[in-house]
């Protein structure tokens, strides 16, 4: 016996298939999720434009209204990704130490681990085993760099809280996105080029010429110091972060001799005596360097928002002495002259660049309008006027793009009085309708526009 | 560098002790740190491994163990009896580790061919709903060498397949998927190329024509090789030679003006005459 499909026995279907497979899966799979027609009441636009916009007829903020409205009405539609591994997003949003599972560790290769030839006895208590028959290598245990980055996180947690500067130091290659960017959260500072021997031993030599500040507890600048910092020591780290230890050898000796506690990736080749709290995982693994640093990074970040905070209530932990007599008096102004004084120059310099830009912006039009002397040199020649006559180069660059929509496009220039916002809107329905009456008059053939509602039956039509 | 250093380790120590010995010092922003959180234990190294015989020692008891799991005898027969699928690249890029939570071993390969008729159940006892759940996740499955040992694995410990059994079982499902997806790409090219589409050299072509530009270089280095070894032998030669032979030896590729040729032409080092000298004891005695 032959079934037949009694929905339809030819043609097209009577009602468009469903994007989901069927009904009923939504309800299964989607266990407490709305449906997709809840799912857009809940993300439709509430209040699309922003409440800090003061001048509404400027042009900017009317495109940034814009811009709003479109992704408010647009943000839900499309497929929604999963989420998953985007390789900037450990510099841009790095793990926080409580986000480090083993599984995020094995994932970013902090495993794996050297030839079992070239390892370190020393490494004997972080290995896990050794994997492989021909070339066997190391694999580290996961739990065991879970639990020494979570110590090295507290460590740098209560230096930065304590007011401790912390020098992050990363020399390979790619590494210094990392190295900056957990400098930067820390409050600290960086280095990704070569360790220069001597920079802590003999830092007066070395580093001498290096600019110092002195701050307050809420890390704001106190002037007045300008004639004392120049005779001061250079400024010694009070933790130093080692993300390749064996190639920085002298750096972690040289803290050793002035008494500055380490912390550093120990790979399986690493000799851990060199650094006072090791974590052993995968070196040379960018992405496993970026986890560790980002971790560190983000608990100097802990650390400094606890110490700024308790400065606001007024506690503050006793720093070692600094050697710095009180501020004599009228330094404080002079400094400040000197700053303002900084300030301007740079300024000076940069009005200075910009005139060269619109100088080579001109030489470039001259040259142009040598070259296209038969095409339209009236544009050319009113254009240059404009520039002459002291408008800048972004104005007239805009003119001339506005002249050659005129002349390639039937531009109406009434049409311009619109702004952005304004012109390029999706109509109304009423605006639609005005528009369509307009065409009516205009001669426009009605049986090329039907709406909907007035169709006769047709019987090609679905 | 054979002794060790142990200052990294000792800062605290060392610090408390200056602090000790100085007046008027406030202690490093580190030291409160460091005293909560103490350095850990350092050039430990745990027995790792039992002595075979109870009595003895053995000097490999510190030494890490080797991990080795149930698939590496199944890794080993199938890669031994499939060398190709080691050719095949591989993705060893992670996501977030968690992989296993995902993929369910429990389902065939080949489910993406199991789709089972409407209103009827596949021999798994799935309709097509249960069939679209499944395929949600496990369609994301990369299918290959890996793919087969989980699978025969998962019907190891499962069901009471026999290993050998097991091991058909997974890899006929990879075939039947593999040979599939191969045809579809073939029809897929045909059909595209049909309708105006061109595709560009593949990589049987492109081996081709590196092979052929190698052989081009290659030539050229030959020619140039030969010749320099002729013009090697042809100097070293010193027999005797008849006039036509003598014509022969003159080399091609001496540019010399048509005058100066004539001054030697009939003074030839290894010719019967031999060469006219032209200085020395036959000129001045």
């Amino acid at each position: 016996m032959i079934i037949r499909s009694l929905l339809l026995r030819h043609g097209r279907r009577a009602l468009p298939k469903s994007t989901t497979p069927s009904g009923t899966l939504r309800r299964r799979t989607l266990t407490g999720s709305p449906s997709i027609q809840q799912q857009e009441q809940q993300q439709a636009p509430k209040n699309t434009l922003p409440s800090e916009i003061r001048d509404p007829t400027d042009r900017i903020a009317q495109d940034f209204a814009f811009f709003h409205h479109q992704k408010a009405h647009t943000q839900h539609l499309g497929t929604t990704v999963a989420s998953h591994y985007r390789p900037h997003e450990l510099v841009a949003n790095p793990p926080r130490p409580q986000d480090i599972t083993l599984e995020l560790l094995m994932a970013s290769q902090a495993h794996i681990g050297h030839a079992t030839s070239l390892w370190h006895p020393a490494n004997a208590k972080y290995i896990f085993g050794v994997r492989g028959q021909h070339d066997p290598i190391h694999i580290i245990s996961l739990d065991v760099t879970a639990a020494y980055l979570r110590r090295a996180c507290k460590i740098i947690k209560g230096v930065t809280a304590r007011g401790g500067l912390v020098l992050f130091v990363g020399t390979r290659e790619g590494q210094a996105r990392a190295v900056v960017r957990a400098a930067e959260l820390s409050g600290g500072c960086h280095l990704f080029t070569k360790w220069i021997a001597g920079s802590i031993t003999n830092g007066q030599q070395i580093l001498g010429a290096c600019a110092k500040k002195v701050v307050d507890e809420n890390d704001v600048s106190i002037p007045g110091f300008g004639d004392q910092l120049p005779l001061t020591a250079a400024l010694k780290p009070d933790l130093v972060v080692c993300l390749n230890p064996l190639e920085n050898y002298t750096l972690l000796h040289e803290c050793g001799l002035h008494n500055i506690p380490t912390v550093g990736i120990v790979d399986t080749d690493v000799n851990p005596t060199w650094l006072t709290y090791p974590i052993p995982a995968n070196d040379d693994s960018l992405r496993s360097v970026q986890v560790i640093c980002g971790a560190l990074g983000r608990a100097g970040e802990e650390g400094q928002k606890t110490r700024l905070a308790r400065a606001r209530q007024g506690i503050v932990v006793r720093m070692p002495s600094h050697g710095l007599n009180p501020p004599t008096d009228g330094q404080a102004e002079r400094d400040l002259e000197i700053e303002e004084r900084a300030r301007l120059a740079e300024v000076a310099v940069q009005e200075e660049l910009m005139i060269e830009a619109e100088a080579a912006a001109v030489e470039h039009v001259r040259q142009r309008r040598a070259v296209k002397d038969s095409e339209a040199p009236d544009a050319e020649l009113a254009e240059l006027a404009a520039l002459e006559d002291g408008g800048s180069v972004e104005a007239a660059m805009f003119d001339r793009s506005l002249k050659r929509g005129q002349d390639e496009d039937e531009y109406d220039a009434e049409e311009d009085t619109l702004q952005s916002y304004e012109r390029d809107r999706p109509l109304s329905s009423e605006e639609l309708a005005e528009a369509l009456a307009v065409d009516e008059q205009s001669g426009f053939d009605q049986d090329e526009f039907v709406s909907p509602d007035d169709a006769p039956e047709r019987s090609d039509r679905v | 560098m054979g002794r060790l250093n142990h200052a990294a380790s000792r800062v605290h120590t060392h610090a408390t002790q200056i602090l000790q010995n100085t007046r008027h010092t406030y202690p490093p922003p580190w030291l409160a740190a460091i005293q909560t959180t103490p350095p850990s234990e350092k050039l430990v190294r745990p027995v790792l491994k039992r002595t075979q015989k109870p009595g003895k020692r053995s000097s490999r008891i510190f030494q890490p163990v080797n991990i080795t799991y149930e698939e590496d005898k199944l890794r080993w027969e199938y890669f031994n009896d499939h060398p190709w699928e080691l050719a095949r690249p591989r993705v060893v890029l992670e996501s977030d580790g968690r992989d296993r939570e995902k993929w369910d071993w429990s389902v065939e390969l080949d489910v993406a061919l199991n789709r089972p008729r409407m209103r009827s159940k596949d021999p798994f006892g799935r309709t097509g709903l249960a069939w679209e759940m499944v395929m949600e996740k496990q369609a994301a499955r990369p299918l290959n060498g890996e793919a087969v040992i989980q699978r025969q694995h998962h019907l190891l410990t499962h069901t009471s397949l026999t290993p050998a059994a097991a091991y058909d079982k997974a890899r006929k499902e990879l075939y039947r998927i593999r040979h599939f997806r191969e045809t579809e790409r073939r029809v897929a090219r045909e059909e595209a190329q049909a309708v105006g589409a061109f595709f560009g050299p593949g990589p049987l072509e492109i081996g081709m024509k590196l092979e052929d530009k190698a052989y081009e270089n290659w030539k050229e280095w030959a020619i140039k090789e030969t010749a320099a070894l002729k013009q090697i032998q042809g100097s070293a030669y010193t027999g005797v030679g008849t006039e036509e032979a003598e014509e022969e030896m003159t080399p091609d590729f001496v540019e010399e003006s048509p005058e100066e040729l004539e001054l030697v032409k009939e003074s030839l080092p290894g010719s019967r005459k031999g060469q006219e000298a032209r200085g020395g004891a036959a000129i001045h005695p």
